[in-house]
C-alpha cells in the first residue's frame, strides 16, 4: 500500500468506502422493506383467513339453524310420517347448503312396531331422494352423528365422514337432539341432522388462491385434512401423520395449536411444493374445523427481490461509473505530479535548464508547479549571483594577495641586511594574521654610525590597517633625517597622521636610533609594547617607558626620548603585541612571561635562530588556534667592533 | 563580548564582558554611537569582566571618546583587569582616557 501510487490509494479507499456505505444502505433498506412487507402480509393473511372463516361460518350457522328450529317443532309435537317427510323434503329443497337432512328416532319411539325409523332426504343428481336410514345394515344408532349428540345431550358437528349407506359422500353432519316429556319426564326422542357436503367447503377453501402456489386447507378436530389441494390427503391423512412422515416437530406443534382453536401467523413449509411459506391459521367458530392458508414467501417477496436486483445492478453500474471517474481524477492529479517529479529529479542532478511541465489548472498541483518554476528561477538566479560573488571574491582575494606581496615588498627582507658590518646583527620577521596586516618594521642608516629602526602596530587589521601602515612607514622614512632625535621624528609623524585621520586609526610605534660605534640607543616609544634588552649575561629587562601615546590620536602630543646602552653581546628585542597575545584554544595568552622565558632560553643563538625559536614556540603554544593578530619581531645584537 | 547598558541618574553605565577585538569592537562602537545619538553623553564603562582588548578595541574606545568630546561629554573607564589596564597604559591611552579603580569612583568623578 505504502509503495503504491496515489491513484491506486485513491481508488482503493474511495471505492471501498462507497461500497461499504452502499451495502449498509442497501442492507438496511432490504431488511426494513422486508419487515414492512411481512407485516402487511401478516395483516392481509389474517384478514383473508378471518373473511374465509366468516364466509364458512355464516353458511354453517345458517345450516345449524335449520335442525335447531326443527327440533323446537318436534319438541312440541310428533308429526305424522307424511308431515315429517314433507318437512324434510322442504328443508333439503330450500337450503342449497344442506345436502341432506334426516330425523332419526330412538328405538320404538315413533312406531311401537318398529325399532328403527329415520326418514332421510338428500340431493342426488339434482333431485331430492328419500331413503329410510332405519335399515338393519346401516345401524344408525351406532353412527357418530347419532351417538355423540345423544351422549353429550347437545347439538354437535360430527367429524367429516363418508356416509356409507346414507348420503354416500364425504360430509359433516350437524346433529341436534330433540325431546319429549312423557309422564313429566323429559327424554330424548331422536336426532335431527343436517348434512353438509364437504365438496361445498372444499370449493370455498379451494377458491383461496394466493399468488401462484398459495392455498388454503381445513383440518378437523383430530387433525384430519378435510380439504386440501392434495386430494389424497383428504380424509386419509392428518396433519400429525404428515408431521410424522416429514419428521417436522414444528408442523406437529402448529397442528396442536390449530386443533386447540388458536390462531396465528407462522413460517411454514408447503406440503405441496416444499417452498418456504408463511401460514395463517384460524378456527371456525361454528364447527370444530380450523382453516390454514399458506402464503409462498418467494412469490410474495418477488417484487422486493426484483427491486433489490435492480438496486444491486444500479449499485454495480454506479460503482463502475465511480471507478472510471476516480481513475480520471486520480490520473489528472498524478499525471502532472509525476511530470513534476521527473523535472525535480532533473533539477536535483543540477540541470536547472529543465522546463517545468506547464499545468494550466489553478488547483494545488498548478500552484505547486508554479512555485516549482519560481523555485527553479530563484535557484538559477541564486547560482548566477553566487557565481558572480565568488568571482568577485576571488578577484578580491587575488588582489589581496597582490597587496600582501606589495606590503611585504616595502618591508626589508634580506637578512642579514648589513653583512659587511660586524658591529651588529639584525634580524626581523613579520607574519600577518590575514593576507595584509597592520604591523610594520623598518631600519635604515641616517648616517654612517646611526641606524634608525622601528617597529609599529596599526590598530585593526586588513586593508585599512595595511594602508595606514604603508603611510606610516613612508612618513617615518621621509621624516627621519640625519641628526634628528627620535621624539622629533615621532612628533612630526604623529602630526602628519593626526591631521587628516577620519577613520581614527592609530599606530603604536617604537623608534630607536642606534649608534653602532658606542652601542647607545636613543628611543621614543609611541604607545608600543616596551622592548626587551637581553643582556649578554642572560638577564632580561624591559626598556623603560617614555610615556608616549599611540600616533594618530592626538595631533599636539609631545613625545619624550630616553636612552639605553648596549654593551658587547647585549641585544634589543622589539615585538608587536601579536607575540604576547597569541592565544591557545583555552583562550590563554602567550604572555610576557613565556616570551621572557623563551628569550632567556634562546639567548646564545644566532639572532635569526632566536626569532625562529620564538616563532616556533608561539606556534606550539597556539597549535590549531587561528592567528588573530600580526606577529612582528625584530632583534639587534651589538657586537662592538674592537 | 557581552554588552550591558544601564541608565543611571547622571550617566550611562555600560558593562563589558569577554573579549573586545576586531570582531566584537564594531558592536561596542555601534551601540555607544546609538546611545550618544539618543542624547547620552556621560558614560562609565565597567570593564570588570573584560578579559582582553585588542588595538581594534582601543580604536573603538578612542572613536567613542572623540565623538563625546564634540558633545561635551566624557567616557570613563572603571575597574580594569591588569591585562587590559596594561594595554591602555602601554599605548598611552590612559593619558587621554580617564581610568578609575572602581565604578563608584568613576561615578563620583563625573
Amino acid at each position: 500500500m505504502k509503495n503504491r501510487g496515489l491513484a491506486f490509494k485513491l481508488i482503493l479507499l474511495i471505492l471501498s468506502s462507497v461500497t461499504l456505505i452502499f451495502l449498509l444502505i442497501f442492507g438496511y433498506s432490504y431488511m426494513y422493506s422486508r419487515k414492512i412487507i411481512i407485516k402487511n402480509i401478516e395483516k392481509n393473511a389474517m384478514n383473508l383467513a378471518r373473511a374465509t372463516v366468516n364466509q364458512i361460518d355464516v353458511v354453517l350457522s345458517s345450516v345449524e339453524k335449520v335442525p335447531e328450529n326443527m327440533a323446537c317443532v318436534l319438541d312440541q309435537s310428533l308429526c305424522t310420517g307424511e308431515e315429517l317427510n314433507n318437512l324434510l323434503k322442504h328443508i333439503v329443497q330450500n337450503n342449497k347448503e344442506i345436502y341432506g337432512s334426516a330425523v332419526a328416532f330412538e328405538p320404538w319411539i315413533y312406531d311401537g312396531e318398529k325399532e328403527r325409523y329415520a326418514p332421510y332426504f338428500y340431493k342426488s343428481s339434482g333431485k331430492i331422494r328419500y331413503s329410510n336410514l332405519g335399515t338393519a345394515s346401516y345401524k344408525y344408532f351406532f353412527q357418530d352423528w347419532y351417538q355423540i349428540p345423544k351422549e353429550l345431550n347437545r347439538p354437535v358437528w360430527t367429524e367429516p365422514y363418508f356416509d356409507e349407506g346414507g348420503g354416500n359422500i364425504i360430509m359433516s353432519t350437524y346433529s341436534v337432539p330433540f325431546y319429549r316429556t312423557v309422564e313429566g319426564k323429559k327424554g330424548i326422542t331422536g336426532i335431527i341432522t343436517a348434512d353438509v357436503s364437504l365438496s361445498w367447503l372444499q370449493e370455498i377453501v379451494a377458491s383461496i388462491k394466493i399468488a401462484k402456489t398459495g392455498y388454503g386447507f381445513l383440518i378437523s378436530q383430530n387433525g384430519t385434512f378435510v380439504t386440501h389441494p392434495q386430494k389424497k390427503f383428504v380424509m386419509n391423512e392428518t396433519i400429525f401423520s404428515q408431521a410424522e412422515a416429514r419428521g417436522d416437530e414444528e408442523l406437529r406443534r402448529i397442528g396442536r395449536e390449530m386443533i386447540r382453536g388458536k390462531s396465528g401467523f407462522v413460517p411454514f413449509r408447503s406440503l405441496l411444493t416444499g417452498k418456504l411459506c408463511w401460514m395463517v391459521y384460524a378456527p371456525l367458530s361454528s364447527s370444530k374445523l380450523s382453516l390454514g392458508v399458506l402464503f409462498p414467501q418467494d412469490e410474495l417477496m418477488a417484487d422486493v427481490v426484483r427491486l433489490n436486483k435492480i438496486v444491486i445492478i444500479l449499485g454495480v453500474l454506479g460503482f463502475i461509473f465511480l471507478f472510471v471517474v476516480i481513475v480520471f481524477i486520480a490520473r489528472s492529479i498524478t499525471r502532472p505530479l509525476s511530470a513534476l517529479a521527473g523535472a525535480t529529479e532533473d533539477i536535483a542532478t543540477g540541470n536547472l535548464d529543465v522546463s517545468i511541465p506547464e499545468i494550466r489548472t489553478r488547483d494545488e498541483v498548478g500552484q505547486l508547479a508554479h512555485s516549482f518554476d519560481y523555485m527553479k528561477q530563484s535557484l538559477k538566479q541564486y547560482i548566477a549571483d553566487l557565481t558572480e560573488t565568488t568571482a568577485a571574491k576571488e578577484r578580491i582575494e587575488s588582489e589581496l594577495q597582490i597587496a600582501h606581496d606589495i606590503q611585504m615588498g616595502i618591508l626589508p627582507k634580506i637578512f642579514p641586511p648589513f653583512p659587511e658590518m660586524p658591529e651588529f646583527d639584525l634580524y626581523a620577521t613579520i607574519e600577518p594574521a590575514r593576507e595584509v596586516g597592520g604591523d610594520l618594521f623598518d631600519f635604515f642608516f641616517l648616517d654612517d654610525d646611526h641606524l634608525c629602526f622601528n617597529v609599529g602596530d596599526v590598530s585593526g587589521k586588513g586593508v585599512p590597517a595595511s594602508l595606514f601602515m604603508a603611510v606610516t612607514k613612508t612618513l617615518i622614512k621621509t621624516r627621519a633625517t640625519k641628526d634628528m632625535a627620535p621624539e622629533v621624528i615621532l612628533n612630526q609623524v604623529n602630526q602628519d597622521l593626526s591631521t587628516d585621520n577620519p577613520s581614527l586609526l592609530f599606530v603604536t610605534l617604537f623608534l630607536g636610533i642606534f649608534n653602532i660605534k658606542d652601542g647607545t640607543i636613543e628611543y621614543c616609544n609611541g604607545g608600543h609594547n616596551p622592548p626587551y634588552i637581553i643582556r649578554a649575561s642572560g638577564e632580561i629587562e624591559a626598556v623603560e617607558t617614555t610615556d608616549g601615546l599611540a600616533l594618530g590620536v592626538m595631533e599636539d602630543f609631545s613625545f619624550q626620548s630616553k636612552r639605553v646602552v648596549l654593551n658587547k653581546g647585549d641585544a634589543i628585542f622589539i615585538y608587536s603585541d601579536g607575540v604576547t597575545e597569541a592565544m591557545n584554544s583555552r583562550h590563554e595568552l602567550f604572555s610576557e612571561e613565556r616570551l621572557e622565558g623563551e628569550l632567556k632560553r634562546l639567548k646564545g643563538l644566532q639572532v635569526g635562530d632566536i626569532l625562529a625559536g620564538v616563532t616556533e614556540k608561539i606556534r606550539e603554544f597556539s597549535q590549531d588556534e587561528p592567528q588573530t593578530d600580526d606577529i612582528t619581531m625584530m632583534i639587534i645584537r651589538y657586537n662592538r667592533n674592537e | 563580548m557581552n554588552l550591558n547598558v544601564k541608565n543611571e541618574e547622571k550617566e550611562t553605565l555600560v558593562s563589558l564582558a569577554g573579549r573586545m577585538d576586531a570582531v566584537s569592537s564594531p558592536e561596542f562602537e555601534k551601540e555607544l554611537g546609538r546611545l550618544i545619538d539618543e542624547g547620552n553623553v556621560n558614560f562609565v564603562i565597567d570593564l570588570t569582566e573584560l578579559d582582553y582588548i585588542s588595538s581594534a578595541g582601543l580604536r573603538s574606545v578612542l572613536v567613542t571618546a572623540k565623538k563625546l568630546k564634540g558633545k561635551n561629554g566624557q567616557i570613563l573607564l572603571a575597574s580594569l583587569q591588569a591585562v587590559v589596564k596594561e594595554v591602555f597604559e602601554i599605548s598611552g591611552f590612559s593619558t587621554i582616557i580617564p581610568i578609575y579603580e572602581s565604578v563608584e569612583e568613576a561615578m563620583a568623578a563625573l
